[in-house]
């Protein structure tokens, strides 16, 4: 009879939902978990709460009147998909990029880098409560902005790259700033490392958390951080070299097991990368024009093509169907927080709530950038 | 795994002359393959052989029906490989979810931005619109388009 | 300035208690996290360490809604997400306001135009909207006189607000 007790009655798991209104998810996200107590038992994410129909907007704009939506798709790196846009009509078009705008889109893009990682790091530890980094971090995230701002004219989305250059020239005064701007950032990794790495919390809620080993990540498609921190070094800009990154030095920081911590470390060796090539980029930077003649409306042949590029998050892709007029016939954008957010699917099984956040937040998504 | 030894893993799927190499300076690939719907989960199989992954799958629309475009890289060297499947409008097409994870997503988007139905697709249903909508926004002829072409008007073929 | 009217046989002047609550709700605001798109970034910014909120007593984002008495609509409204959003506004407790930010809370942004199928082009479409700040997205400076305008409309008046220690100078025609 005492053994009736030990059959289950009713089951264990109940369904709880986070999102699309939740302070951590960044952005739009649902999460739809199905809990047993407090493991997880199946993560579903649901997007689409920020769809905006950009690729429905290319086929009936002008390939100049999308240029603005490619910032607007993912606002913390909106100069690197800017100039992966312009970059694949360039070479459909045949259009050849003068040097020096060559070299200051590469010094714009990398400083977008850091503002985005900047971000991320500051709202990553804010997510697991700890308040402070998050100022530390907008702090140095504003002296970018202000760079790129009076180059650019915006400070999130930016609409910089012209098709055969930038529409700006930059002068003397922010080769200054970005150099103080270095030293700056230099001098604040100890801060950095002293606040958040060493902490003892921190690392306890970020090591062993969410492994994401190479098997899994390939299986999902996923690039970037994640790809590098379990081991595959893979970089757009050095396996397929774009714009000038064949003539910069720079290396590609890798981890080793794939979980939360190996990809907090690897961005933040990423930031000091970045800063790397600006250096060496403004030492190189040659006089010249800044855009090449083009004609009003660019009229690409014929065909498909596909140009790659990486961003903060992963490789982005652009491949784009042209039937020769001046409005693209198909246009889509291959994001990295795609595969990136897909892999939830299979590394939140098993873990706690509590490592929700901290695994969603080491990911590093940007959901319109997932819904476009 | 070099490009060759994905030619050499493709050849036993797909005829040599639908094998066409591109110019990667120009288009961004370096091989374009073109397939029929039955044809498709055996290239994935290749593709998975030869250390690639699943970088997007791209769907297009023509007055011919509408084309599939799969897209495999491999972090090792550069192989960008383009997979062309044509269709006509209504047919489906094999789900390669059991093959790479990643298609999961990406077939569910093509399903609901085109209609293109997958078979033995585990969970095929509404991912970026509304669960209620009824209509396919990618279509040529929903919405606001300035063309609709052929392949021949595109491609020439 | 609100005639106080004294009613015959009251003791009590409600009108000034009145005054004062206003007061208080004006310069103690306190938002709900809504960010959906690209201004969710700049009204981070605007909480941020150089354009600090919490100077104006905004800076507390509540992430509950029966927490808040503000609801800033931050980016693009799409199809999917509206009734979550008419969900959460009546979520919130009554005095709540709603302050529109960006152009797409506007009247759609970029990205309204003639074959858009999924966005919503404007919140006050589903919420009603107190305060419009243009721009795209606006800087947070843009976000703060937003803040500061809707303190004006809730003490109704400049003059009333004392605790504000400058005089904001409206140039016409600018």
């Amino acid at each position: 009879m005492a053994n009736e007790f030990l059959e289950p009655i009713t089951e264990q798991t109940f369904y709880l939902n986070m999102g699309p209104q939740h302070p951590s998810t960044h952005g739009v996200l649902r999460l739809f978990l199905k809990l047993d107590g407090e493991y997880i038992v199946e993560a579903d994410p649901v997007i689409g709460y920020g769809h905006r129909g950009h690729e429905k907007m290319a086929e009936s704009h002008l390939y100049e009147q999308f240029l603005p939506n490619t910032s607007r798709m993912d606002y913390l790196a909106g100069l690197i998909f800017n100039h992966g846009y312009v970059a694949a009509v360039e070479k459909m078009t045949g259009i050849e990029v003068p040097p020096r705008a060559e070299y200051i889109r590469v010094i714009c893009a990398e400083l977008n880098r850091i503002s985005s990682h900047l971000l991320w790091f500051g709202t990553y530890v804010m997510d697991l409560g700890g308040f402070t980094p998050f100022l530390y971090s907008f702090d140095d995230r504003e002296n970018i902005l202000d760079i790129l701002d009076r180059v650019s004219g915006s400070r999130l989305t930016y609409s910089y790259c012209r098709f055969g250059g930038v529409s700006r020239d930059v002068d003397d005064e922010f080769i200054t700033a970005t150099h103080q701007f270095i030293e700056r950032l230099r001098s604040r990794w100890d801060d950095y490392h002293n606040l958040v790495t060493k902490n003892v919390i921190f690392i306890h809620r970020a090591k062993d958390v969410g492994v994401i080993n190479r098997e899994v990540a390939l299986r999902f498609g996923c690039t970037g951080p994640i790809l590098r921190a379990a081991g595959v070094p893979y970089d757009v800009r050095k396996a397929e070299p774009y714009s000038v990154y064949s003539e910069l030095d720079f290396e590609i920081p890798t981890g080793t097991k794939g979980d939360a911590l190996d990809r907090y470390l690897v961005r933040l060796q990423e930031m000091e990368q970045s800063l790397h090539i600006i250096e060496q980029a403004l030492e190189r930077l040659p006089d010249g024009a800044i855009k090449a003649a083009v004609p009003h409306k660019v009229r690409p042949p014929r065909g498909d093509y596909y140009f790659a590029v990486e961003s903060a998050r992963g490789a982005v892709g652009f491949y784009i169907v042209s039937d020769g007029t001046s409005y693209p016939y198909r246009l889509k954008a291959r994001v990295p927080s795609y595969g990136n957010l897909q892999v939830l699917t299979e590394v939140l099984p098993g873990t706690l709530v509590a490592d929700t956040i901290s695994i969603l937040g080491s990911i590093d998504i940007v959901v319109p950038e997932v819904d476009r | 795994m070099s490009l060759e030894d994905l030619k050499e893993k493709l050849s036993k799927v797909v005829e040599p002359g639908d094998m066409v190499p591109r110019d990667y300076e120009k288009d961004g690939c370096l091989l374009e393959i073109k397939a029929r719907a039955e044809q498709v989960e055996a290239v994935a199989k290749a593709a998975l052989e030869a250390d690639c992954f699943l970088e997007s799958i791209a769907a297009v629309d023509f007055t011919n029906g509408p084309q599939i475009i799969y897209q495999f890289n491999s972090c090792t060297s550069i192989s960008r490989v383009l997979v062309r499947v044509q269709l006509s409008r209504g047919e489906s097409v094999v789900s390669i979810g059991s093959i790479y994870d990643a298609a999961l997503w990406y077939e569910r988007e093509v399903f609901e931005l085109f209609g293109i139905r997958f078979d033995n697709h585990p969970d095929l249903r509404r991912l970026l619109l509304p669960e209620d909508a009824d209509f396919y926004p990618l279509l040529k002829d929903y919405g606001k388009v300035h063309a609709f072409r052929s392949t021949e008007d595109i491609y020439g073929e | 300035m609100a005639q106080k009217e004294i009613a015959p046989g009251a003791r009590v002047q409600l009108a000034v208690v009145e005054e004062v609550l206003n007061l208080c709700r004006a310069n103690s605001l306190w938002p709900m996290t809504f960010g959906l798109a690209c201004c969710a970034i700049e009204m981070m910014a605007a909480g941020a360490s150089r354009f600090d909120l919490d100077r104006f007593g905004a800076g507390v984002f509540r992430p509950s809604p029966r927490q808040s008495d503000l609801m800033i609509v931050a980016g693009t409204i799409s199809k999917k997400m509206a009734p979550t959003i008419v969900t959460l506004w009546e979520q919130m407790p009554a005095p709540k306001w709603c302050i529109a930010m960006g152009n797409c809370a506007i009247s759609g942004g970029p990205f309204e135009y003639d074959g858009q199928y999924a966005i919503v082009p404007g919140a006050e479409l589903i919420v009603p909207v107190d305060v419009y700040v243009p721009g795209c997205p606006p800087r947070p400076e843009g976000l703060i006189q937003g803040f500061l305008a809707l303190e004006d409309l809730i003490t109704k008046g400049e003059k009333r607000n004392v605790l504000r220690r400058f005089k904001r100078k409206i140039v016409k025609g600018r």
